[in-house]
């Protein structure tokens, strides 16, 4: 018989009938390729498992603390740094504007209050337009205007909520 | 529900003492992989441990209706593959498992003689440093396969990888073996007479 199927049997660990058995010994009698496969194999199944040295779960355990005081001296570490690098930053943006307020405070105080004027200027105005828009808008569309438009607004609502639910959403077995 | 899908739950809500039981039910399983991986006690212990906790920091993501066993030794063999890829591990000696592991040796009561054991142990002490030579995924392949009893749907699950891919990563992993074993035993002069095959 060809060399073939009996490697294939040797790989495939398939079960062997009597006389398939009788089939491969012949067959392993005077091929080394096969034979040396089968011993493999053998070697392989007879091969125990090996465990560890004894306190294992102790030292899991010391190393897990390990790692949490490490996490807490991260943490505690990022929280400094971002907080004073958020007041060098926040010291150099308004550098400037504490000059001018220390070498001349009336004229910032001044600046300072006519930018203010202005800001809720605008705001007053775009407050009156909306105001305008909002009576005159109502008359020009009709009411399936505006069931189409709640509709739009609903579904744009629902959609934005499933997909935050989903993104944020917690595995049922956390 | 039995007593460790009850630990599983408990770890999952954070109790350390749930975890602290799995790790004990499964140090075993772990080390042996890495061991098998890694080739040396000191790499195993070290890849055992992370392993540990990296199923501890994410154990909420476990799936309970999943084999533990799998999932544990998924992440086992995946940090071993990344760390064998990461760096090239020297070759180990054959001395490191009786120096510092700890082999579960069980008397042999069909041995017919001490002799055959200890040619068995010799075997097994060779078969270790063939499987070492391998590649770090076939290697993962032929441990899931001949310690743990995977099936090939189970080490394609483990090793996120095709059936056939795993099949042919085993098929491929054996000649590659027998190779060595045919190559080591003609060097040693312990090669096997012809008429000595072995028994099925």
């Amino acid at each position: 018989m060809k060399h073939r199927p009996f490697e294939d049997w040797l790989l495939n660990d398939e079960r062997l009938t009597p006389e398939q058995k009788r089939e491969l010994q012949t067959h392993l009698r005077g091929c080394r390729a096969c034979t040396a496969l089968a011993e493999v194999n053998l070697a392989l199944r007879s091969a125990r498992g090996v465990a560890p040295a004894p306190g294992f779960a102790a030292r899991f355990q010391s190393r897990l603390a390990a790692q949490r005081a490490l996490q807490r001296r991260r943490m505690a570490v990022g929280a400094t740094v971002l907080t004073v690098g958020g007041l060098a930053i926040l010291s150099i943006l308004l550098w400037p504007f504490v000059a001018v307020a220390v070498q001349n405070p009336t004229d910032f105080l001044v600046s300072w209050a006519l930018t203010f004027a202005a800001i809720s200027g605008w705001i007053e105005a775009l407050v009156q337009a909306g105001a305008v828009i909002g009576r005159v808008i109502p008359s020009f569309v009709p009411p399936y205007g505006w069931m189409i438009l709640f509709s739009a607004v609903s579904g744009l609502v629902l959609l934005w909520g499933v997909s935050f639910w989903r993104f944020t959403r917690v595995p049922r077995h956390a | 529900m039995n007593e460790e899908q009850v630990w599983i739950l408990q770890a999952q809500r954070g109790d350390d003492d749930a975890f602290t039981k799995l790790v004990e039910t499964y140090q075993r399983p772990v080390y042996n992989l890495c061991y098998r991986m890694l080739g040396e006690p000191e790499y195993a212990e070290d890849a055992a441990q992370e392993t540990f906790l990296r199923a501890y920091r994410n154990i909420g993501r476990y799936d309970i209706n999943r084999p533990f066993a799998t999932w544990l030794l998924s992440i086992a063999a995946h940090y071993c593959i990344d760390r064998l890829r990461r760096r090239r591990l020297p070759t180990f000696s054959m001395d490191a498992e009786t120096d510092e592991g700890y082999e579960i040796e069980i008397p042999d009561v069909s041995a017919p003689n001490p002799e055959a054991e200890a040619a068995r142990s010799e075997q097994r002490e060779q078969i270790h440093q063939l499987v070492q030579s391998l590649d770090s995924t076939d290697r993962a392949a032929i441990v899931l396969r001949y310690w743990y009893d995977f099936s090939e749907v189970e080490i394609a699950e483990s090793l996120s990888l095709t059936v056939p891919a795993v099949k042919s990563r085993l098929h491929r992993a054996r000649r590659a073996l027998a190779k060595k074993w045919e190559d080591s035993s003609a060097q040693t002069g312990m090669e096997r007479m012809p008429y000595e095959t072995p028994a099925f």
